[in-house]
């Protein structure tokens, strides 16, 4: 028991000063190894440091990582944004609109929330000042938007969650896209009310022809979102194969059809996405070699024994998951939590008969609302950074956003078919 | 030193941008024979396994540099007032740290690809001997070592270097 606080402290103590991720998951798993499991031979923590990341499931990242580079720095993201506007921007309040839709389109080619913030803080946050919208309302909605990329598939981090639990990536995918309406819905209605509170009047009318342009002008761009979802839908792709398709159609429409990629700028982005790729994976195979032990601990069963003893039903028990993720998601990167808090929970989950595509639902949604959860929110300094406004700044007008997420994370843990319904419905 | 150091970042960044792509293009070219329906499609079985042997490659390889680069996710929120507070050469200490962290793994990954290799096991598809894909590691967490050595010794300075991207 002693030894046990012992790496428990040791874990905390790294996290709080500073040291690199892969260390808080990686030295405490050693301490674990030395302390209780010492008869086993040495080279097995490089054989589960190794098979924690030797998955084809897991190669999907890699391969969306780069779309995302390239598209994000590219025409294709810009394009699709573009075209949300073409659509939303002349109702009344209709660029806040276009935050949400541009951040879930987006989202639909990407899969990371801070790069949406960086993105739709660029394209629209001007947009948002020019049309009356408060200075901390803007700054909030861009920030909190950019949660649904988390959702909107392709979602690195539900790819993750798919490879920890063994759940069907392509299954969490369809889930995803009806958790992140429901919280782009939910954003949607703060839109409503700040309009109508600070008065701010539509904008012109975009007209049909205008419309159409805009079409036109997305056309290529277009062909993403039908790639990717369309072929992993359809059943033609799986969601790694998607995934390599995307990067052969990005690298296609910016340099042959836009023009704009050169080979300097795809050596770069190249490079810049094989380190944010390491980044990942190595979290993912010290998070491994972690896991395993917890496994070997048999933590997941003490915690039921627990739950058993207390006399707790699934609700509580759901609770209890949301409010240790959401603390999870205030301190530390959504990747690191779900290595952290899946493997002793969601064996807990699936003994409960909580649906797996269900529970992947909130503990993504508990993530993202965390990653706008002042003061250590990770998308509130990327927002202040990309858009050059301080950190309190933005943290002021964040608070009715983090409840409006609150809203959508209840309804989402209680109201099971809204994860459950378009998974079942498209697969059967 | 730094001639050293320049040379082999650009063996860094060459290789992980030669296996990135060479990734996508052996992925993407097993998809489109495997969509035709072509008869070649089990021909091409070895695709697979080659690109998961180049992805754990690509992320080993990249250990190093993404370090030196200040990318490493970490809460670096209360660092330096913890530092200040206590007084403790905290940025040093972690260097040392994850400096013996990343040696340890390089002995134990030396081992253990020696074991493997030792076996004369063989994957199914590519037939490569089994011990190449814990060379990796080795290698990886080697690099790794080396820039925490680096930044320890104050030759580079990760720890001022913002990523530009998010």
């Amino acid at each position: 028991m002693i030894l046990f606080a012992l790496v428990i402290a040791a874990a905390v103590l790294l996290l709080v000063t500073g040291f690199e991720m892969f260390l808080v998951l990686g030295v405490p798993a050693l301490m674990v190894k030395q302390f209780f499991y010492g008869a086993l031979p040495d080279p097995v923590i490089v054989q589960k440091v190794v098979g924690g990341i030797n998955h084809s499931t897991l190669l999907a990242i890699p391969f969306f990582i780069l779309a995302a580079e390239l598209m994000g720095d590219g025409q294709i993201a810009r394009r699709l944004t573009d075209l949300m506007k073409a659509l939303l921007g002349h109702r009344r309040g209709g660029i806040g609109y276009t935050v949400i839709g541009g951040s879930m389109a987006f989202g639909s080619v990407s899969g990371s929330a801070p790069a949406t913030v960086a993105a739709m803080g660029r394209m629209v946050y001007p947009d948002m000042s020019a049309a009356g919208f408060r200075d901390k309302f803007s700054l909030g909605l861009i920030a909190s938007s950019a949660e649904t990329a988390l959702l909107i598939p392709p979602s690195i981090t539900l790819i993750i969650y798919g490879w920890m639990t063994g759940a069907s990536v392509a299954r969490l995918f369809v889930a995803g896209i009806a958790a992140g309406v429901v919280l782009g819905l939910v954003f949607a209605i703060l839109v409503a009310i700040e309009t109508r509170r600070s008065g701010i009047e539509a904008g012109e009318r975009t007209s049909w022809r205008e419309r159409l342009a805009a079409f036109r002008h997305a056309g290529w761009a277009l062909g993403m979102p039908v790639i990717i979802l369309g072929g992993i839908y359809s059943g033609a792709f799986t969601p790694t194969e998607a995934a390599a398709a995307s990067v052969v159609y990005a690298i296609f429409v910016e340099s042959v059809v836009f023009r704009t990629l050169t080979w300097q700028g795809l050596f770069a982005i190249t490079e810049r996405a094989a380190l944010s790729t390491a980044v990942i994976f190595v979290l993912l195979a010290l998070g491994g070699l972690l896991s395993y032990f917890i496994t070997l601990a048999q933590v997941p069963n003490q915690i039921l024994g627990f739950i058993d003893a207390v006399d707790a039903g699934p609700l509580v028990f759901l609770l209890v998951v949301n409010v240790a993720f959401l603390i999870a998601g205030m301190f530390i990167d959504p990747n690191s939590a779900l290595l952290i808090l899946v493997p002793p929970l969601y064996p807990v989950a699936t003994a409960m008969g909580i649906d797996p595509i269900h529970f992947g639902m909130i503990v993504t949604l508990n993530i993202s609302v965390g990653m706008i959860t002042p003061p250590f929110g990770l998308d509130l300094f990327v927002a202040s950074s990309t858009l050059g406004k301080p950190v309190i700044t933005i943290i002021s007008g964040i608070w009715p956003f983090v409840a409006a997420n609150l809203v959508a994370l209840a309804i989402i843990t209680y109201v099971p078919p809204i994860s459950t319904f378009l998974p079942n419905l498209v697969f059967g | 030193m730094q001639t050293a150091l320049a040379i082999l970042r650009i063996a860094e960044r060459t290789a992980l941008v030669t296996i990135f792509l060479a990734m996508v293009g052996l992925y993407f070219a097993n998809v489109l024979v495997r969509t035709s329906g072509s008869a070649f499609a089990s021909d091409l079985a070895w695709i697979e396994e080659a690109v998961r042997l180049m992805n754990v490659y690509l992320v080993f390889l990249a250990l190093g540099l993404a370090l030196e680069r200040g990318r490493h996710v970490a809460v670096d929120t209360w660092r330096n007032s913890i530092a200040e507070a206590t007084r403790l050469p905290l940025r040093r200490i972690i260097d040392a740290v994850g400096f013996v962290f990343a040696i340890y793994l390089v002995w134990i990954g030396y081992k253990m690809a020696g074991f493997v290799f030792g076996t004369g096991q063989r994957s199914p598809t590519l037939g490569l001997p089994m011990g190449w894909i814990y060379v990796a590691p080795t290698i990886g967490f080697a690099l790794l070592a080396l820039r925490y050595g680096l930044s320890f010794a104050g030759v580079v300075d990760r720890f001022e270097v913002k990523a530009v991207e998010p």
